[in-house]
């Protein structure tokens, strides 16, 4: 979800506005993804390295985001979509929105549709750590370690394989994003911005990963870790 | 106790003759109704809906007495683990007005140990003592007329023969604990007057009883199973809680009302007769449908309790946990949000552990019988027998004693929470790991050195976890005293500990 600060300065606002203007594209996509039939959906909200940006906007982007989980908690239960938030693990993050996260997946965690993970004060190298401590305090074996052994131990062990990744306003970087999930996705860079992307935006990416010839397009999906044929 | 000094010799000559002698409970005269158990009048009222608004009343005449109260201001986990204490009381008068009477027997020796324990001097220095027989026999008095007096407020009196039994029944009750005869006067006729002159001249307006009244409903926790929704628990409790306390005050005997200077609220007695009476209605309902013990027992389970029930009441929490999530997540923000209130933390605050855990009596003070509640509550949930009570008991002490030592900072005798906030890590002493091993010992009923499956369930009322369990399934000493000290030390949410000990 990049380009909220480039859409604010285009129009000489502050990049505060940019980022609440995020909001309407985030319920765009998430319906657009429902809809569609997409039963994985993982949005990067906010990520490890984005604590280095000044004080004020962090603020700002916490409470925003507090304001927009509550906002849209009912439509998003009663929708059926399954919420989760992958990292929040700063305790940088204020308690009173970590409990709003905690009571969401609450709400939400037997829900049947679609899964949305908002990557959270994410990054995916801490989640491969993570899973290396997790290994050694089990006290696996190194021989027993195998790749289908390790993504047990990353957390949400049960997310699939990333199958596309759409990385907005042309940016093309992987940013420490789900590392071990996207070892074999397809990436998409449309040059809109984030605050600009829409329904048919995300369509259109779909449309262009249905084009791509992936090798291992058409099967069932593979669960992350698991060898491939 | 002027009353009984002028009157017991008569009444203990009238005892010897009354029907409660002890051969008359095991019911071997087939014409006769049984005294306890199935078909004696007590056991009809058991799981009558107005017993508790009736216990309530009975609670606070009790606490009226000036001994009670002084005894329940130091001694009751009431005000902190109010459901845990109606659930331990409800258990144990099933047993004494059960059938069987060798669990009867049981029951009034662990009574009779447990409030030997409690005594002392109130706060203007008059000693009390929970084994003074006139005391003992003002609490069977404050039950057997709150039975008589929910039946007349509910419209629906009882006649003299069956009011003569319960009477009969209450006073073999007495006799059961072990108190000799004449401390209660022989026959009902007698006992009016005795009762009448009881609250004439010995009730006060105790700390206790006001305790009761205006305190305890206003800020009664959430029962472990309403959890989840405490939002909803304080609105509800917000309107429930000064209602049921006019309630109870408008059901007491006008002259101590008078002396004891509670206030007369418009239409309280009316709301007072219509509560008895519609709760008297229910027992219009089918058989089988209000039954107080699985009620308490139902708001008293724990979250990952592997009752026969566990499925239903979790799946019965996970749906209260999501109503909860959803109340909080749809009520408009707070203007300012409360910081350090995340819930499910692993680690709790000092202040929050004191509280829950420690303080026990709810007095805000870390005292003796803080921890001879918590050592009553253990031996009662492994059902001790002496003298493994007694060494459990006597670890606690010792274990007060260190903690005396190392955290009363101003020498006052107990520990504030500031005391104790200022100096938590010195709480893992010596004594403390004693307190684990006594604890391990006493679980461990085989003496097998490992706590196996019936054990932990004796103690902590689940199964193991699946994710402790792992290797083997059993409890190794080790892993145990580790668990136990990282509960009262490290304050590590999650532990089996924190439903036996932290739960209201």
């Amino acid at each position: 979800m990049d380009g909220n600060g480039r859409w604010a300065a285009q129009r000489s606002l502050p990049r505060t506005s940019g980022h609440r203007a995020a909001e309407t594209a985030v319920i765009d996509v998430i319906e657009a993804a429902r809809s569609a039939g997409v039963g994985w959906l993982s949005l990067y909200a906010f990520s490890t390295e984005n604590w280095r940006r000044p004080h004020a906007e962090v603020d700002f982007l916490m409470h925003l985001v507090r304001r927009v989980v509550r906002k849209h908690a009912p439509l998003l239960h009663a929708r059926g979509i399954r919420c989760r938030f992958l990292g929040v693990t700063d305790p940088r993050v204020p308690a009173a929105l970590a409990r709003d996260f905690a009571d969401l997946m609450t709400l939400t965690c037997d829900n049947r549709g679609m899964t949305l993970t908002v990557a959270f004060d994410h990054g995916g190298r801490r989640d491969i750590v993570e899973a290396a401590r997790s290994l050694i305090r089990g006290g696996v074996p190194a021989e027993a370690v195998d790749e289908e052994c390790f993504a047990a131990h990353l957390p949400f062990p049960d997310t699939p394989d990333v199958d596309l990744v759409i990385r907005t306003s042309g940016e093309q970087r992987i940013s420490n994003f789900m590392l071990w999930q996207v070892a074999y996705a397809e990436w998409v860079f449309p040059p809109v911005l984030w605050p600009d992307f829409r329904a048919p935006h995300f369509l259109e990416c779909l449309h262009t990963y249905q084009q791509r010839d992936r090798r291992f397009g058409g099967v069932l999906p593979h669960q992350n870790g698991e060898s491939r044929p | 106790m002027t009353h009984t000094d002028s009157g017991s010799a008569g009444r203990i000559g009238a005892g010897a003759a009354s029907p409660h002698g002890r051969s008359s409970w095991s019911g071997t005269d087939d014409r006769t109704p049984p005294v306890f158990g199935p078909g004696s009048q007590f056991h009809e009222f058991f799981n009558d809906p107005r017993w508790a608004m009736a216990m309530v009343r009975a609670t606070v005449l009790e606490a009226a007495h000036p001994q009670i109260g002084a005894a329940l201001i130091d001694n009751s986990t009431f005000v902190a683990h109010p459901w845990r204490r109606l659930r331990n009381t409800l258990v144990s008068l099933q047993r004494m007005f059960g059938a069987d009477d060798h669990v009867r027997q049981r029951e009034a020796a662990r009574l009779n140990r447990l409030h030997a324990r409690l005594g002392g001097t109130d706060a203007r220095n008059r000693p009390y003592d929970a084994m003074d027989p006139d005391v003992r026999a003002w609490v069977v008095a404050t039950l057997f007329e709150s039975a008589v007096t929910m039946c007349r407020l509910s419209g629906q009196p009882l006649e003299q023969r069956a009011m003569e039994r319960l009477y009969a029944e209450f006073q073999a009750f007495l006799a059961a604990l072990g108190d000799e005869a004449g401390h209660l006067p022989p026959s009902l006729q007698e006992f009016w007057s005795y009762y009448d002159q009881v609250v004439e001249e010995e009730l006060e307006n105790t700390e206790a009883m006001r305790i009761i009244l205006y305190k305890l409903f206003d800020h009664l926790p959430a029962p472990p199973l309403l959890n989840g929704l405490p939002t909803l628990w304080a609105a509800g409790r917000t309107v429930a809680g000064p209602v049921l306390g006019a309630i109870t005050v408008a059901s007491l005997p006008e002259p101590f009302r008078r002396r004891a200077g509670l206030p007369e609220l418009p239409g309280a007695q009316t709301a007072m007769q219509g509560a008895y009476l519609a709760a008297g209605l229910a027992r219009f309902l089918p058989g089988g449908w209000i039954k107080a013990d699985s009620v308490i027992d139902l708001l008293a389970l724990s979250p990952d309790s592997d009752d026969p029930r566990a499925r239903t009441i979790s799946a019965l929490r996970d749906r209260m946990n999501r109503a909860g999530a959803l109340i909080r997540l749809i009520t408009p923000l707070p203007p300012e949000p409360v910081p350090g209130t995340a819930d499910g933390g692993l680690q709790r605050s000092a202040e929050e552990f004191f509280a829950q855990v420690l303080d026990q009596s709810g007095n805000g003070y870390l005292d003796w019988p803080d921890l001879a509640a918590m050592a009553r509550e253990l031996a009662g949930r492994l059902d001790l027998d002496e003298p493994e009570e007694t060494r459990l008991y006597d670890a606690f002490a010792d274990w007060w004693r260190e903690l005396q030592a190392a955290l009363d900072a101003d020498g006052d005798g107990r520990i504030s929470a500031r005391e104790y906030a200022a100096a938590v890590p010195s709480l893992a002493g010596p004594a403390l790991i004693k307190v684990a091993e006594v604890l391990f010992d006493a679980t461990d009923k085989d003496g097998n050195q490992t706590i196996d499956a019936d054990e932990h369930r004796a103690l902590f009322r689940t199964a193991f976890h699946r994710d402790t369990a792992g290797a083997e399934a059993a409890y190794t000493r080790s892993a145990f005293v580790r668990d136990f000290l990282s509960f009262m030390s490290g304050r590590r949410r999650s532990t089996p500990f924190d439903p036996l000990l932290a739960q209201a």
